[in-house]
C-alpha cells in the first residue's frame, strides 16, 4: 500500500459562488473551522474560486504552503472538479491531490434558509472532504489508442447526418439500420415544416451520400448483438439478418459474376403471398419479398422469411443471370472494432388505440399524423389523394388533436412531456388541406401552439390567415355516427367558455411519441442510463446533450428527446463532432480510478468476476497461483468488486477504504452534533 | 342537432338551454362581413387578450372585447350581434394601439354594430341620438342649463353650429335621409311601442 507517509499539509478554500453559497451560509465561520483542522496549513474564501483570481489562489498557496492537499468547497465535482484539478496540477501538485466539497448543491440551494444549519453542515462537509485530502496520493491516468473508426445505430436523418460528418471528416463509419432501407421516419413524411420542403426530395441525397461515401460502411438489415469494450476500442457484435437477396458484392463473392439485386422488381411481381406493407402502416399491400419505397438505399429487395411460402417463383423471375435470390439465407455475424458510438435510434408513437375515448382504431375516420403524412403523400397508397377510409370520400371538414397523448400525468399510454413536433407537422396538415382540396376546412383542437422554432410563428400566422379554425380545448371524447361515420368531437372552447360539439368527416390525432422498444437493449448494451421518460439520457442537459455518462458513447435525434427534423440534424453534428475528437486525438485519458487486485490477498475464488458489469476483471495464473487481473481501460471504478470481495483483496484507488474509513470517522467521532 | 327538449316552459327551456356550441352555428360570412366592414383582418385574432386588458369599459361592465373577437372568428353572428355588451365601446383605441398583430379590435366592434343596424339590433338611447340629431344637429342639443352657464362665461347662449344656424339643419337631413337613418329609428321605437 503506497499510503503517504509525509506530513499532511491541505489547504481549504471555500468559495461564494457569488451569494449562492455565501448567501445562505457563514463563509468566515467555515473558513475559521477550517483552519483549527488537523493538517490543515491554510484557509481561504473568495467571491469565485472558478475565476482566474480565485485559481491563482490555490495555484500560490500550494507553492507558498508546500501544501501536499487541496480542497475546495464549492459548486458539484460535476461542474469544476476539472477546473480546480487543473490548477492543483499548475501549482505542482499531482492533479488527484485534490478532493472537493459540494457545499452549493447539496448544501446552501437545499437549506437555503437555514443560515446556522446551513454552517454547520459545511463545517462537516469541509471536515469530512479534509479526512479524504490527509490520505490522497499520486495517480497517473492511463492513456489508450482509439481505434479510427466509428459505429452509428440507427438510418435515419440523424443517424445518417451523423455518419455523414464522420466520415466527411475521414473516419471509417459503421452505418447500421435495423430497415432494410436508410431514411427512418423521415421518409415517411411528406412534407416538411415550416419550409414545405418534400421530405423525401431533401432526403434521398443524403440516403444517396451515404451509401456511395467511400467511408462509409452501411449495414442496413442489420442490428447490434452485442457491445464490448470502453472508449477508442468497442467490439461490437453485427447480426445481418437473413435477407434472402443477395446484393452485387455479395453475389460475386460466390462467384456470379455480373449478378446480384439491381432493384427491377420482377420478383415482387410474380411473389404470390400478399401482406400489409408496414411502412404504409397497413394502407397498402406488399409481397413477401418487397422494398419499401422506389428511392430505397440500397436498392435491393428484401424476403420477409415470416411470410414466404418458398415457392420459388422469384428465383425463377430472378433468372439465371442475376442469381440475386437465396431463399436458404440465414442470419450472419460479423464483429466491428470502432473507437465510438453514436445511437440515432428514433421514436415511435404510443399506442394510442388505448385512449379509447378517442376511438383510434375503432371508428375507421379517426387516423394518426404519421397515417396523414402517407394519406396525404403523391407516393402513398391514395397517390396524394385525402380520403375518408370509411367510404373513399373526400373530407371537408377535418379536426386535428394536439397533445393526444402528450402533456398528460395519467400513467398507462400517456406521456407527461410534450412531443414537440406535433403542433408544427398539424399546422402542416391544416395547410396541406386547404391547398389540396377547395372548401375544406381544418379544425385545430389546442391547449397551446408552441411554434417555437425559426419561422414556426410565422408559419402559424400564414396558416390562420389561410382560414383554418382554431378552437382552444383538449378534445375530451370522440363519438362517431353510425350511419354516416361521421365524428363528433367533444371539448370546450375555452376561450369562449362553452361547451364544443363539433361534427367532422375526419380526425387526425397528433399522438405522443415515445422511445422504441428495443431502446431499452440497445441502452444497456451500450452502458447508457435513460431518463424517468424512458429516453436516452444525456450526459448534461445542457452543456454535454450529445454525449452520455459511458465514455465514447453519444446521442442523435428523437432517442434522446423528442424533438424535430432541425434539432435532429443539428444534435447529430454535435454529436458526430463530440464522437470524432476522440479518434482524431488517437488517445484517451481514462480516469485512475481503476480496482487494483491485492495478490496476496486474492484466493483467485474469481466470484467477482460475474459481478463485474463491465467484463474489466480476469483471473490470470501469476507466481504459480491464480489471482484476478484488472483490465484498466474497462474498469470504471465502480466499486462493486471491492466491495464484494470476500477477502478484502481488490482496492479502489482514490476511494481506498482507509480513505473513506477516514471520512466515516471524521464525521461520527469529530463532526456532527457531539 | 335537436336543441330544444319542449319542457312546455319557456324560463325551464331557457334555463336548460343546450350552450353548447355546433358546427352549423357558425355563419362564416358574418366573419367576412366583419372583415370587410372593418377592413382589419379579424380572423388573425388569437386571443391574447391585450384587448380586455386594455380597456377602460371592461372593469367596469361585463363587456369583454376579446369574446367579440372570438365570436367573430367563429361566426357566431346572432349571439354578438344580439349582446348588449356590444354598445358598450367608448372607442378609446386602446386595443388598437396596443394589438399585437396589429388588428383594428375598435373597428371590428363598430362593423359589428354596422351589421347589427341592419337587424333593427340598437338599444334606445341610440336611436334616440338619431332622432336628436336629425331634429337638431345635435346628439347632446342646447338646454338652458347650458345657456345660462355659458352667460355666466361670457359666450353666446347658443354655440356657433345648427343652434345658430338653423337653416343647415336641411343639409344634415338630407344625409341622414340618404342611409334611411332616422326614418329607421322612429320605425324600430315605434315597434317598441314608444
Amino acid at each position: 500500500m503506497a499510503e503517504t507517509k509525509e506530513e499532511p499539509r491541505i489547504g481549504v478554500f471555500i468559495c461564494h459562488c457569488g451569494t449562492n453559497i455565501a448567501g445562505s451560509l457563514s463563509i468566515e465561520e467555515v473558513k475559521e473551522y477550517a483552519e483549527s483542522l488537523d493538517g490543515v496549513v491554510v484557509a481561504d474564501e473568495y467571491q469565485y474560486m472558478c475565476s482566474t483570481p480565485g485559481q491563482s489562489k490555490i495555484i500560490d498557496a500550494i507553492a507558498e504552503h508546500n501544501l501536499n492537499g487541496v480542497v475546495v468547497a464549492a459548486c458539484s465535482p460535476r461542474l469544476h472538479e476539472p477546473t480546480f484539478r487543473t490548477a492543483t496540477e499548475e501549482g505542482g501538485l499531482n492533479k488527484f491531490r485534490f478532493e472537493m466539497a459540494n457545499i452549493r448543491d447539496q448544501n446552501s440551494w437545499v437549506h437555503m434558509h437555514d443560515w446556522k444549519g446551513a454552517t454547520d453542515k459545511a463545517k462537516d462537509q469541509v471536515l469530512i472532504a479534509v479526512a479524504k485530502a490527509r490520505m490522497l496520493e499520486d495517480l497517473q491516468p492511463k492513456s489508450v489508442p482509439v481505434e479510427h473508426s466509428a459505429l452509428v445505430l440507427g438510418g435515419g436523418v440523424g443517424g445518417m447526418q451523423a455518419a455523414l460528418d464522420l466520415a466527411s471528416a475521414g473516419i471509417k463509419t459503421y452505418l447500421v439500420e435495423k430497415a432494410p432501407t436508410v431514411g427512418g421516419r423521415m421518409s415517411q413524411l411528406d412534407k416538411t415544416f415550416p419550409t414545405l420542403d418534400c421530405s423525401q426530395c431533401i432526403l434521398t441525397p443524403k440516403m444517396v451520400d451515404v451509401g456511395r461515401h467511400p467511408n462509409i460502411e452501411l449495414r442496413t438489415y442489420t442490428e447490434v448483438e452485442n457491445v464490448e469494450g470502453y472508449i477508442g476500442n468497442f467490439t461490437i457484435t453485427l447480426r445481418k439478418k437473413a435477407r434472402g437477396v443477395l446484393d452485387p458484392t455479395e453475389a460475386e463473392a460466390r462467384g456470379i459474376v455480373g449478378g446480384g439485386c439491381n432493384g427491377c422488381g420482377d420478383c415482387a411481381e410474380v411473389c404470390p403471398v400478399i401482406k400489409p406493407n408496414p411502412f404504409e402502416f397497413g394502407m397498402a399491400p406488399r409481397k413477401a419479398i418487397y422494398i419499401y419505397h422506389p428511392q430505397v438505399m440500397p436498392l435491393q429487395y428484401t424476403i420477409d422469411f415470416d411470410s414466404c411460402v418458398k415457392c420459388g417463383l422469384c428465383v425463377d423471375a430472378c433468372g439465371p443471370e442475376k442469381r440475386a435470390i437465396d431463399l436458404e439465407s440465414v442470419d450472419t455475424f460479423e464483429q466491428i472494432k470502432v473507437g465510438t458510438c453514436i445511437i440515432a435510434i428514433g421514436y415511435d408513437y404510443i399506442p394510442i388505440e388505448e385512449k379509447r375515448e378517442w376511438g383510434y382504431k375503432q371508428y375507421d375516420n379517426v387516423i394518426t399524423g404519421l397515417e396523414f403524412e402517407r394519406l396525404i403523400c403523391a407516393s402513398g397508397p391514395t397517390g396524394g389523394h385525402l380520403i375518408r377510409p370509411s367510404d373513399g370520400q373526400t373530407p371537408m371538414k377535418v379536426g386535428f388533436v394536439l397533445c393526444a397523448g402528450s402533456r398528460d400525468n395519467t400513467g398507462g399510454v400517456n406521456k407527461p412531456y410534450c412531443s414537440r413536433f406535433c403542433c408544427m407537422y398539424s399546422l402542416k396538415h391544416a395547410h396541406q388541406i386547404m391547398e389540396k382540396i377547395p372548401g375544406a376546412v381544418p379544425y385545430i383542437f389546442y391547449m397551446d401552439i408552441r411554434s417555437f422554432g425559426k419561422m414556426y410563428e410565422e408559419f402559424y400566422y400564414r396558416i390562420q390567415n389561410e382560414g383554418a379554425k382554431f378552437i382552444r380545448g383538449r378534445v375530451a371524447n370522440i363519438l362517431e355516427d353510425p350511419i354516416t361515420k361521421n365524428l363528433i368531437v367533444n371539448t370546450e372552447d375555452t376561450l369562449l367558455g362553452r361547451p364544443v360539439s363539433m361534427e367532422m368527416d375526419m380526425v387526425v390525432l397528433a399522438a405522443a411519441i415515445q422511445p422504441k422498444p428495443e431502446a431499452e437493449k440497445i441502452r444497456q448494451m451500450f452502458g447508457v442510463s435513460k431518463s424517468q421518460d424512458g429516453w436516452l439520457l444525456e450526459a448534461h442537459p445542457k452543456l454535454n446533450p450529445c454525449g452520455t455518462t459511458t465514455a465514447g458513447i453519444y446521442l442523435a435525434g428523437v432517442c434522446q428527446a423528442p424533438k424535430d427534423i432541425p434539432d435532429t440534424v443539428a444534435q447529430a453534428e454535435g454529436a458526430a463532432s463530440a464522437a470524432s475528437i476522440p479518434i482524431h486525438t488517437g488517445e484517451v485519458q481514462l480516469e485512475p480510478y481503476f480496482a487494483q487486485c491485492v495478490d496476496d490477498l486474492c484466493a483467485g475464488c474469481g466470484m467477482c468476476l460475474n459481478q463485474c458489469p463491465y467484463g474489466a476483471l480476469d483471473l490470470v495464473e501469476k507466481n504459480g497461483r491464480t489471482v484476478m487481473e484488472v483490465t484498466e481501460a474497462k474498469c470504471k471504478g465502480c466499486g462493486t468488486c471491492g466491495g464484494f470481495c470476500p477477502g478484502g483483496a481488490i482496492r479502489m484507488q482514490h476511494f481506498t477504504s482507509p480513505q473513506i474509513c477516514a471520512q466515516i470517522d471524521a464525521f461520527l467521532l469529530e463532526g456532527g452534533e457531539q | 342537432m335537436a336543441r330544444v327538449k319542449d319542457y312546455g316552459n319557456a324560463e325551464l327551456e331557457e334555463k336548460l338551454r343546450d350552450t353548447s356550441y355546433y358546427t352549423d352555428d357558425s355563419n362564416p360570412q358574418f366573419l367576412e362581413d366583419v372583415k370587410k366592414i372593418s377592413r382589419t383582418a379579424a380572423n388573425m385574432c388569437f386571443q391574447c387578450g391585450t384587448c380586455t386588458g386594455s380597456c377602460p369599459s371592461a372593469p367596469r361592465s361585463s363587456y369583454r372585447i376579446r369574446l367579440f373577437m372570438r365570436k367573430g372568428v367563429l361566426g357566431l353572428e346572432q349571439e354578438a350581434l344580439n349582446d348588449p355588451d356590444l354598445w358598450l365601446c367608448t372607442t378609446c383605441y386602446s386595443c388598437t394601439d396596443r394589438c399585437p398583430r396589429d388588428l383594428a379590435p375598435t373597428d371590428v366592434i363598430m362593423a359589428m354594430r354596422n351589421l347589427a343596424f341592419k337587424y333593427d339590433i340598437v338599444p334606445r338611447n341610440f336611436l334616440k341620438t338619431v332622432q336628436l340629431i336629425y331634429n337638431t344637429g345635435h346628439g347632446v342639443p342646447n338646454n338652458d342649463v347650458n345657456r345660462a352657464a355659458r352667460e355666466k362665461l361670457g359666450l353666446t347662449r347658443d354655440p356657433a353650429t345648427t343652434h345658430s344656424y338653423p337653416e343647415y339643419i336641411p343639409g344634415i337631413q338630407k344625409i341622414m335621409d340618404f342611409y334611411k337613418m332616422k326614418e329607421n329609428a322612429d320605425r324600430i321605437l315605434a315597434e317598441e311601442g314608444q
